[in-house]
This record gives C-alpha cells, sequence and structure tokens, in this order.
C-alpha cells in the first residue's frame, strides 16, 4: 500500500526536476525576497541594537527561515480543482489509493525535492549575504525540526481544506487568492509577528497562521518555555485536526456531486 | 444475487441554464437558473459472471454515466448497485483494485511519460507482484501488438496505439470484471480487429466478466452474445443478439440475378425493385412470405443464374430502434 504512495511522491519528485531553468530563477527570487526583506528592516532599524527587544539578527532569522520554509511549504493549491475542472477526477478515482493519500504523497514529493534543491542552496546565500543567528541549543533545534514537520501540515491542511470548496463553486482562484494574502501578512513571513500589536497577537493566536512559521522561528531562536513550546505542538495538532476533519467532511458531501466534464 | 445488480438507478445533472449575451451573463450571476437533466432513468440490469455484453445507445442516451456509476467515481441519486458484493461509490478503493476501466476518450496514462513507465507506475500503485505484471505484460504486448512503441512517450502515440495501451494499462492488475466505454474510437479497420480478437480472448480464456459500450455494431457482433440497449437514460432492449434478429430483423432481401433482361411479375407482399446489370432485389417479411415458396416459384418461372438471401444488418435494426419504428 505504501508502495503506491511512495511512487506518487517519486513521480513528483521527478517532475519537479524537469525544469531545471525554472528552477534556478526560483532559487534567485527566493533569495532576492528575503533580501530585499532585509534591506527594507535594515532602514527601518536604522542602526538601533534593537526595537522591543528583537534585535536585527532576529529579524534577518525569521526572514530566511520563514521565506526559505515557504517554498518547502509550497502546496498545489488547485490540485483537485483543476481535476474537477478537467474531468480527469475520474481516472483518478480509479486508482485503488486513498485520493487524500495521493494528495498529500504528491506534495512531499515536491516538497522533498524542494528542501534539497530550493531551500538549501538559498539557506547558504543569504546567510553568506545577511548572516543569521545560530540554533541555541541542540535540543532546541530538534524541537524546531519537529514544530517544522507539524507547520508544514498546519498549512497543507488549510489548502486541503479550501481545495473542497471545488466542489461547490466553479472557479476557486479568488478563494485561494484571499487565503493566501491571510497566510502571508499572518504567518509573519512578511512583517515579524513580534511587531503585531499586542491584541493582534491574541487574536492570532487562535488562528492557525502563526503555527506555521511563526512557532517553529520562536523555537528556534529559544524563546519559547518548554512548556510553551509543548502547548504551541498542542495547538498544531489541534488545528491539523481540526481543518483535515472539515476537509474530509466537504470531501465526503463534495463526493456525491462530482460530475465529470466531457464524455 | 447476480455478478453485477443494478436495480432501478436513476441519475440527473443539474445543468445552468444561461440566455446569450451580457444581459445573460449578469442574470446568471445574480439569480442562477439551473435545470435538471435526467441522465439515467430507473436501469435495471443483471450480468453473471463471465458474460460479455454490449451496451449500446444513441449519442447521449446515458451509457458513460451508467459506466461512470459502475466504476464507482459517480454516485447514483437513487437505485442500488452492487458488484461482486461491492457496493462500487461506497467501497471505491476497494472496490477499484479489482475492475478495469478502459475510457476510450480518457486517457489514464501518463502524458509526458514513455508508455513502459506508466505501466511501472500502475504495477506500484496496484501492488502487482513481479511475475504476474511481467507475464501479462509480456502477453498484452504480444497481442496487441505493442512491441513498437512501449518505449515511445504517451504523447507520441498515435489514437489508434495510445488506446492499445490504455487497455493494457486497465488490464495488468488482472481485474475480473472490465468495463469498456468505446475502445475502438478512432481506430482504423485493423486496429479495431486487433482489439476485439484481445476483448473476446481475454473473455474466453479467462473468464473476464465485461460490458462495452460502442457505436460500431461491428464491435457488438464481433464480441458480445447480449446486448443491452438504451435511450433517453431508459432501457429499451436486454437480450440476445440473435433474438433481436428473430424479433425485429424479421425483413429478408432476395437478390435475383436473371439470365436475361425481363419483368418480374408482381408477387403478393413483396416489393421488387431494379438493379443494374439484369438483377432485381425482393424484399419482404419473414413471417408473411415463406422464402422457400418464394425462391421455387421463381426458379420454376424464371430463369435465373444466381440467388442470394440477404439477412439485414444488425445496425438497421438498431437504426430503426432509434428511430423508434420498432
Ligand atoms: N458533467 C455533466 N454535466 C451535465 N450533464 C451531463 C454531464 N455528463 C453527462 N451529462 C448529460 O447526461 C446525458 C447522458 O450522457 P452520457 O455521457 O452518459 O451519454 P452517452 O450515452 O455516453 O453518450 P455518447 O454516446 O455520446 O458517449 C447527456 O444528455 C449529457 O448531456
Ligand atoms: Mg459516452
Amino acid at each position: 500500500m505504501l508502495r503506491a504512495y511512495l511512487a506518487f511522491a517519486k513521480k513528483s519528485f521527478l517532475q519537479k526536476s524537469a525544469y531545471r531553468f525554472d528552477h534556478f530563477m526560483g532559487i534567485f527570487n527566493t533569495i532576492l525576497r528575503i533580501f530585499i526583506f532585509w534591506e527594507i528592516y535594515q532602514a527601518l532599524y536604522g542602526g538601533r541594537a534593537e526595537v522591543d527587544g528583537i534585535t536585527m539578527s532576529m529579524v534577518t532569522t525569521n526572514f530566511i527561515l520563514s521565506m526559505g520554509l515557504s517554498v518547502v511549504f509550497k502546496v498545489n493549491d488547485f490540485y483537485l480543482p483543476d481535476k474537477l475542472q478537467d474531468g480527469s477526477i475520474a481516472t483518478e478515482l480509479l486508482l485503488p489509493v486513498s485520493f487524500h493519500g495521493r494528495m498529500l504523497a504528491s506534495n512531499l514529493g515536491s516538497s522533498l525535492f524542494q528542501l534539497v534543491f530550493h531551500f538549501v542552496p538559498a539557506l547558504v546565500v543569504s546567510v553568506l549575504i545577511m548572516g543569521m543567528e545560530a540554533p541555541v541549543s541542540a535540543p532546541m533545534f530538534i524541537l524546531f525540526l519537529v514544530s517544522t514537520l507539524f507547520g508544514y501540515f498546519v498549512l497543507w491542511s488549510i489548502s486541503f481544506l479550501m481545495q473542497m470548496m471545488s466542489f461547490w463553486m466553479l472557479n476557486v482562484w479568488a478563494v485561494m487568492t484571499i487565503k493566501d494574502v491571510f497566510v502571508n501578512v499572518l504567518s509573519g513571513s512578511m512583517i515579524p509577528l513580534w511587531f503585531m500589536p499586542n491584541w493582534m497577537q491574541g487574536v492570532l493566536k487562535f488562528t492557525p497562521f502563526s503555527y506555521i512559521y511563526f512557532t517553529p522561528v520562536q523555537i528556534y531562536l529559544g524563546q519559547l518555555s518548554i512548556k510553551e513550546i509543548f502547548i504551541r505542538f498542542a495547538m498544531q495538532a489541534f488545528w491539523i485536526f481540526v481543518l483535515l476533519m472539515a476537509g474530509a467532511f466537504f470531501w465526503k458531501k463534495g463526493q456525491k456531486k462530482i460530475v465529470v466534464q466531457g464524455g | 444475487m447476480s455478478f453485477i445488480d443494478v436495480e432501478q438507478v436513476s441519475k440527473s445533472f443539474r445543468i445552468n441554464k444561461r440566455s446569450a449575451g451580457v444581459a445573460g451573463m449578469l442574470m446568471n450571476l445574480v439569480a442562477p437558473k439551473y435545470e435538471k437533466k435526467q441522465a439515467v432513468k430507473d436501469i435495471s440490469f443483471q450480468i453473471e459472471k463471465g458474460e460479455m455484453v454490449g451496451f449500446i445507445g444513441p449519442n447521449g442516451a446515458g451509457k458513460s454515466t451508467t459506466i461512470k456509476m459502475l466504476s464507482g467515481i459517480l454516485y447514483p441519486d437513487s437505485g442500488k448497485i452492487s458488484v461482486n458484493g461491492y457496493i462500487p461509490y461506497k467501497q471505491r478503493k476497494e472496490y477499484v483494485a479489482r475492475i478495469g476501466v478502459v475510457f476510450g476518450q480518457k486517457s489514464q496514462l501518463q502524458w509526458d511519460l514513455p508508455v513502459i513507465d506508466s505501466f511501472e507506475l500502475l504495477k506500484a500503485i496496484y501492488s502487482i507482484k513481479e511475475d504476474v505484471y511481467k507475464k501479462n505484460l509480456n502477453r498484452f504486448v504480444d497481442m496487441l501488438d505493442m512491441g513498437g512503441f512501449v518505449n515511445q512517450p504517451v504523447r507520441q502515440l498515435s489514437l489508434g496505439q495510445r488506446m492499445r495501451a490504455d487497455i493494457v494499462a486497465a488490464l495488468l492488475h488482472s481485474p475480473e470484471i472490465v468495463f469498456f466505454d468505446e475502445p475502438t474510437i478512432g481506430v482504423d479497420v485493423l486496429g479495431k480487429e486487433t482489439i476485439r480478437e484481445f476483448i473476446r480472448e481475454l473473455n474466453a480464456q479467462d473468464q473476464v466478466t465485461m460490458l462495452f459500450t460502442t457505436h460500431d455494431m461491428q464491435d457488438i457482433e464481433k464480441t458480445c452474445n447480449r446486448l443491452i440497449i438504451i435511450d433517453k437514460g431508459s432501457k429499451m432492449y436486454d437480450g440476445s443478439l440473435q433474438s433481436i434478429r428473430e424479433k425485429y430483423g424479421t425483413e429478408r432481401r432476395l437478390i435475383v440475378e436473371l439470365n436475361q433482361e425481363e419483368e418480374l411479375e408482381g408477387i403478393e407482399g413483396v416489393t421488387i425493385d431494379n438493379l443494374e446489370n439484369r438483377k432485381k432485389s425482393l424484399s419482404f417479411d419473414n413471417n408473411q412470405v415463406n422464402i422457400n415458396d418464394l425462391m421455387n416459384n421463381l426458379l420454376q418461372k424464371y430463369s435465373i443464374r444466381d440467388l442470394t438471401v440477404s439477412e439485414p444488418e444488425i445496425e438497421s435494426i438498431i437504426q430503426k430502434m432509434y428511430n423508434g419504428e420498432v
């Protein structure tokens, strides 16, 4: 059974490697984005050692990690919508595998590729140019990796749920764009959440967004106590569970509405 | 219970009714109007293990919709489907591992990979054992004469080649039931013959149960014994090919070639048409006119060089059925 999903992951891994030029442009783009935000925040800091107790090097670390990870976390939001639109959902459903498992496996395959061939080079170049904080300790680094994995699934589950809307909407492009705005702004990858007003930070605790990149970054920087870290893990797990359950619920409803376009 | 049991199954689609032009578009945005299109209406049939059944009907009759429900892709609105004890749309994952489906109009192969890579992927997806995979692959590639193109990317294949590759893809895991939805569409005469031969052998040797839609009556005549005809979502006929001929194909034609040019006298119940070269065509109803009497009669009266009787083409019977003439 696992063999099938490995095959899907391998396929999307290999597919990713097919477009070499696009790939190099992508790495360049990632470094450029990190660099631009770094320059903006350097100007804002104006040579001060810290703002609200946050040093420039912490800000840099936040950008490198969250923007770098965002290329690994990238989900194909149109996986299901495209298949519903062009009727290929029919041949998908003929395969003796869980459609959700297949979605995830494909995503994991391309994420692995992105991790090795996009994130790592972009990280190395960015650190050489801008520098970055080292992890506070080895145990913290391991906890950071754990929360990164959770963060990945939080984002994936958000996309999973949103994709289910395509059973009811002919075009989910607008919905996905709004989702992306929420994720970009509220996850801390553009404005580090430290600089959000206090009330906003309070509200964000009750949304899934801060658990995608910001929680791992905070753990990496040693900002959270062990107790706090486990609360964050619990929240990440909670959101993954809730989002997946909601997605599975809509999948069940939606499946009955499937029509196959074209023949 | 039968192997395949379809009981009073219905399926309708919701179609957005939109009038033309900008006004229509705006109206549709504010108050969309939907119309229900009944694609399948109360269809019932049973198929036993090892049967090979032709499933035909005019365009839009509901054939593909029925096949999609049988393959677990679409949910019926009402009615019951059970195949080998499975409820296709409820136990999809376990069920589809045991069936094969070929959609002539939709390829299941990976567009940019060589055919063989798609097969390897399917081997992993279905967890096909190495020896079974090898055996099936060699056998099918040989039977369908595919040696020349298994290493070519799918996008470079001709339609007929792609169709054969798709058929193999659907059969690698040795399914016990196969649904074919127009597996010969766009395939040339020779290719069709190869596919028919393949299907026949699979049914005869492996006892694979098959349901087969097509618009080519030759496909049916050469492969199936039983025929289900549907039109506008309802079943119109279910029975053997032979009995459809007996029941509806009572018209016979006798072609008479005379030794010299002469007119035939009128015969009761027989329509006479003049063909070229002293040939006449005599059409009559098998139930009204006895063919032996007619032939004897003719042989006594005229100097006849040749006599041939032609049975009606199944094609023309079906044509009449579609037109509501029988
Ligand atoms: N996705 C869909 N949305 C709306 N209506 C549909 C859809 N699919 C099929 N229909 C309608 O359902 C009816 C039956 O279609 P179906 O594809 O089952 O016909 P068919 O017998 O396979 O015809 P053909 O011989 O042309 O392939 C048609 O009237 C068609 O317009
Ligand atoms: Mg069809």
